[in-house]
Parts: structure tokens; C-alpha cells; sequence
């Protein structure tokens, strides 16, 4: 993995421990996000509004899609793979 | 009419035994299959020692265990409790006690919450599903039993249609959940209305949008199974990401969508509806909220080779009016909640109980098949919800108080006016909370919008509106405020206005106004949770 590709995980992976899930609880960037149980739907929300402007992807609706949000590293890849295409 | 909910799954399975029943995912249960493994879940809560009318509790994540258990515990002759798997573990133990469950159902991925809640309920006794080891006078079985003990026949019991066959729980977010409790008749009177009224066949795919503890489970379920049709269960992945929930809708074939609007406002928004082909779907039904006006047309443009009915009614009711948008797009806005369904009977009365005039507001009343028996265990409750009142002939009817304002519009139909406790005074004006969320809906950027009423010094109240606005737009609080002095009297004009990124949701969907109201008064949040 690239150090800017790390470097993406790791802030979002920051933002989702320290700002989305309880104090007692750890994500790994494995883990799946969407499943229900770690985030509700406002903090998917938080989660994709947060990446939009970190990152300035210029989200759009159609990015909302199961295989972009699934994980922190699908979620890592999809935001490399939006500044390489659309900046 | 049918007795008993699981019978229509045993109808179902007669016709279409190989047919689907019910799908998640890449997994499906036949209509057969279904019968034979509720049977095999009856057969494990009786030989626990389930007896007739005995609360079942159901704790369960969105999967095929869902409608096995549901039908299961029926035919075990239980009354079932579905549970929120997302409800805080006091309110679970809250539910538990007051419903005097001493069964539970629930699964292996659950082990660490339903742990909790055996130590803090020692009334259950019977735990299904779960293989760790239990405290001791707490017998379990894991799920795997249920397989080996399916059959064809289920057991031989004696079940009426006036016994209990769930226990709803609402969410109770600033307080007690209510328990509300229904027969199999009242169910089926509402399954067997609505799967006529819409004209479902064994060809049909419902969706199951909400959770399943809700009461929109009763037509995704109960309604699909009277027709023999599949109910495909969407996973809480696809409601979080709209564009992927579109094209689920297309692979999976959904002729038939029920949820509350903001589900479909969110498909409209973020789900790229127009690159799909939904040509399958036929009927869009929805309840639980004001549709906002200018989205219901834009989804119908959309979705212009499907039909849309807005029904109405809380769980106590199942559903009770319903109204089909006429096809050409040319309906009233507000849009009306109609007429009575399954012969259900309507009365508008003034503060005092009494009729009003036909073109004068005032609470729906409620009397017919699909009320529910009443709140479980909470005398008190009932008796502020139901009155009765005589009828010519000596006759005495029984109804259902729906604390919703309603009038009627020239046509006969019924047209929602407010909750009775969402029309507030301010400064000695009456306000209607519904009228300002639609004043801020008309403006152009503005996709949500609620309006509350805090109370404000001297017992008056004081407005207040949280607004999402269309974040490719840049506008401001001054801007939406220019905008509602044209369409608001000043009294009416929320004196604080806050711009959020999102609103907090119901478990069905639904804008969370107690939670909102709630996070205002305690002032312990930022208004605008990205910030």
C-alpha cells in the first residue's frame, strides 16, 4: 500500500473510532460498517459527509453504493480512486 | 377469513409449496420449507412448555430466522413480542418484565446482549437459539434443533382467532415503550384487506423495508402470505446506501414497495432511479408521515408505470384509511389519508366527544376489525384511548382514540390535519407544527425540515425548526427566513432556525422528533453533526 493510501485509511479509520462508534467499541478496517450493528444510518451519513469534504471527492448520489462504503479499506480505496480520477 | 396468522403460511404452502416465500440476500426459504422449519420452532417452544396465550419474545437481526420464528411462535400457540434488535438494553428489560415473557428467541451473534438481559429478567426461563451456557433454572436449546425437530404438522393445539398473536412495542424514546396488543383476527382482518385491495398474487415480490418488530412487518409478511407471494427482506447495508437499495429493487423484481416516505424520499435523492428498471413495480404504498408534496411528484414522474396509496393508522390500528393517488397526477396537496378500509368505521368528534359538521376539523375516532385489543397491561392507558359511545338501537361501539386532527375535503375523504399535541399557541395564535415543516419544504434547496415547539417562559410555546438543506446550495438562515415571511404569518415564523447535516431516524425511518426536541432541550449536541 502507498504511504497516501495509508494515510487515507488511516484518517478515515480516526474518524470513525474517535467520532462515530462508542468509547468501548474498536472497528478494524476490515470490519463491515453497514451491517447495522456498528453505525446507524445518521453516522453513515456523518461518515460520507466527512470523507467528501477531507478529501474534496465531490461525492455524488450515485456513489452510494454498498461497494464503496462497506469497510474503511473499501472506503480507503474508493477515495484514492476518486482523487486520482477526478481531481 | 383465516384464524390464525400461521395458517396463512400453511395456505400458502398448500398452493405454492415450491414457490418463494421469503429471500435475504442470496438465501430463500419455500413456502414449504418455511412450514416445515415454524413447525420445527413450535414443536422446541412446546416441548419447552410453551402453553397457549404464554409471551414469546423474539430477538432477532434481519435474517430468514425471522419469519420462522414469527410463525413458529404462533403455531405454538404463543403470543409474540418482536424486539427492536437495536433497542437499548434497559427498554428490552423493560418490555421483557412488563410482558412477563418467560421465553426468548434470539441467536448466537446476540450472546454477549441476551447474557445481560438474563441477568437482569429471571422470569425467562427457555432461551432458542443460543448454545452457551445458561444460569442455572434457564434451559436452552440452539437452532439447530429447530431443524431437527421440522415437520409437516405442527403441534396439535387449539388456537382462536381472538387470542393474542403479538405485542408491539413502540420506541418510547423520552419514555415507557406502549405494548400494543393484537389478536390474530386483527392482524388477518388487515392482511386479508390489503392483500384484496391491492390484488396480490403468488406472482408479486414485496419488500420488507422497515424492521421487522414494526407494524409494517403485518402487510410485508402476513399480506404476502394470504397470496402466496415472496417478501424480500432488504438488509440494513442497502438502506444505508440508496443507490445500492435501487438496484436491489431491480434484480430482486419488487412489484410491491411499502415504507414510510423518507425511505423513498432518500431513493429519490441518492438512489439514481432513472438508470434503473423498476418496470416490475406496481404499487408504492406508504404511511407514517407527511409525504413532502414536491418529492411524491417528482417519484411519481419517475415511477410513472406505478400505482400510489397512502395509508394511514398507527400500530394500534394496523392501517385503517387508505387513498390511492388517482394515476394522471392530479392529487390535492395535502394529500388526503381517504376512507376506511376493511370496514373499518371513521367518526370525527370535537374536544367534548361529540360529532362535528362535515367540513370542521377534529380527532379521528376509530371502531373496527383491524384495532387492537389494547395496551398490555396498562389499564389507565386504555382507558384514555378507547370511548365508547352508544349507537341508535341500543348498541354500544368501541373506539379508538387516534389523537390525529382531521377534516374531511369535498370529496368524503378523510384529510390529516396535525397531531392533536402538534398544534401549539404561540402568543396566543394557534400554529400548526405541520404547516411551517411544509412552508420550509416548498422552498426549493430545503429536502427536510422539522418544526418543533419548545416550551418557552411564561407556558408559552417558542418554534423552533431544524432544517436539511441540499447540500450543493449554498444558502442561509436570513435566506430561509426572507423566503417564509411570503408564506408565513409572523407569529408562525420559528424564532430559531438551525441548519443540520441530518436528521436522527425512527426505527422505521421516520424523522425522530422526540429525540430532536430531546437534543434541543438538553442542548448536549451540535445542531449540525458534521460540523
Amino acid at each position: 500500500m502507498s504511504d497516501e493510501a495509508n494515510a487515507i485509511q488511516t484518517t478515515i479509520l480516526n474518524f470513525v473510532c474517535q467520532e462515530l462508534i462508542a468509547e468501548d467499541m474498536s472497528v478494524a478496517v476490515d470490519d463491515d460498517l453497514l451491517s447495522g450493528e456498528l453505525l446507524d444510518s445518521l453516522a453513515v451519513l456523518r461518515l460520507a459527509t466527512f470523507v467528501d469534504q477531507e478529501f474534496s471527492i465531490g461525492m455524488q448520489p450515485t456513489d452510494f453504493l454498498i461497494e464503496n462504503f462497506q469497510t474503511v479499506a473499501v472506503l480507503s480505496a474508493f477515495v484514492a480512486r476518486c482523487i486520482e480520477t477526478r481531481s | 377469513m383465516a384464524i390464525a396468522l400461521h395458517q396463512l403460511a400453511i395456505e400458502a404452502a398448500g398452493q405454492r409449496p415450491e414457490g418463494e416465500a421469503v429471500r435475504c440476500g442470496n438465501e430463500a426459504l419455500r413456502w414449504a420449507e418455511l412450514v416445515l422449519n415454524s413447525n420445527g420452532m413450535a414443536h422446541a417452544l412446546n416441548g419447552f412448555g410453551l402453553k397457549r396465550g404464554d409471551r414469546v419474545a423474539v430477538f432477532l437481526t434481519k435474517s430468514l430466522r425471522v419469519p420462522v420464528a414469527f410463525y413458529g411462535v404462533f403455531a405454538a400457540g404463543g403470543a409474540l413480542v418482536p424486539i427492536d434488535p437495536k433497542t437499548p438494553i434497559d427498554q428490552a428489560v423493560r418490555i421483557l418484565r412488563r410482558t412477563g415473557a418467560r421465553f426468548l428467541v434470539s441467536e448466537v451473534s446476540r450472546t454477549s446482549v441476551v447474557t445481560s438481559l438474563l441477568a437482569a429478567c429471571p422470569e425467562i426461563k427457555y432461551v432458542l437459539g443460543l448454545n452457551c451456557d445458561m444460569p442455572a433454572g434457564v434451559n436452552s436449546a440452539p437452532w439447530s434443533t429447530v431443524d431437527e425437530l421440522a415437520s409437516y404438522s405442527g403441534p396439535d393445539l387449539r388456537i382462536g382467532s381472538l387470542d393474542n398473536s403479538y405485542i408491539m412495542h413502540t420506541s418510547g424514546s423520552t419514555g415507557e415503550p406502549k405494548l400494543i396488543c393484537h389478536t390474530h383476527s386483527s392482524a388477518i382482518a388487515f392482511a386479508e384487506w390489503s392483500a384484496r385491495e391491492y390484488g396480490l398474487t403468488c406472482d408479486d415480490r414485496l419488500s420488507n423495508h422497515s424492521s421487522h418488530h414494526t407494524c409494517f412487518a403485518t402487510f410485508d409478511f402476513y399480506a404476502a402470505a394470504r397470496a402466496a407471494a415472496a417478501t424480500v427482506l432488504l438488509p440494513p447495508a442497502a438502506m444505508m446506501m440508496p443507490a445500492s437499495l435501487a438496484e436491489l429493487l431491480e434484480r430482486e423484481c419488487i412489484t410491491v414497495w411499502y415504507s414510510v416516505p423518507t425511505a423513498l424520499v432518500q431513493l429519490l435523492l441518492q438512489g439514481n432511479l432513472a438508470e434503473r428498471n423498476l418496470n416490475a413495480l406496481r404499487w408504492v404504498l406508504f404511511a407514517g408521515e407527511v409525504f413532502p408534496d414536491k418529492h411524491l411528484r417528482a417519484l411519481c414522474a419517475i415511477l410513472d408505470h406505478a400505482r400510489f396509496s397512502q395509508v394511514y393508522g398507527s400500530t394500534e390500528v394496523n392501517v385503517c384509511t387508505y387513498y390511492h393517488l388517482p394515476a394522471n397526477g392530479a392529487f390535492p396537496n395535502p394529500l388526503p389519508i381517504g376512507q376506511p378500509c376493511a370496514g373499518d368505521r371513521a367518526l370525527v368528534v370535537n374536544e367534548t366527544l361529540d360529532r362535528v359538521s362535515c367540513s370542521e376539523a377534529g380527532e379521528l375516532l376509530i371502531s373496527g376489525a383491524t384495532v387492537m385489543t389494547g395496551y398490555w397491561g396498562d389499564p389507565e392507558r386504555n382507558g384514555r384511548a378507547f370511548v365508547s359511545r352508544s349507537e341508535p338501537g341500543g348498541f354500544e361501539a368501541r373506539w379508538f382514540r387516534t389523537g390525529d386532527q382531521v377534516k374531511q375535503d369535498d370529496d368524503g375523504n378523510l384529510i390529516f390535519a396535525g397531531r392533536t399535541d402538534y398544534q401549539v399557541k404561540v402568543r396566543g395564535f394557534r400554529v400548526e407544527l405541520e404547516e411551517i415543516e411544509s412552508a420550509l419544504l416548498s422552498i426549493n434547496s430545503v429536502r427536510e425540515a422539522v418544526a418543533l415547539a419548545m416550551n418557552g417562559e411564561d407556558g408559552d410555546a417558542q418554534l423552533c425548526a431544524v432544517i436539511v438543506c441540499d447540500p450543493l446550495v449554498e444558502i442561509t438562515e436570513r435566506d430561509l427566513r426572507s423566503n417564509l415571511q411570503h408564506t408565513l404569518p409572523p407569529y408562525a415564523i420559528p424564532s430559531e432556525l438551525h441548519l443540520a447535516s441530518s436528521l436522527p431516524r425512527t426505527p422505521t425511518g421516520k424523522i425522530d422528533r422526540k429525540a430532536l426536541t430531546l437534543r434541543y432541550e438538553q442542548k448536549t449536541e451540535e445542531w449540525n453533526q458534521s460540523a
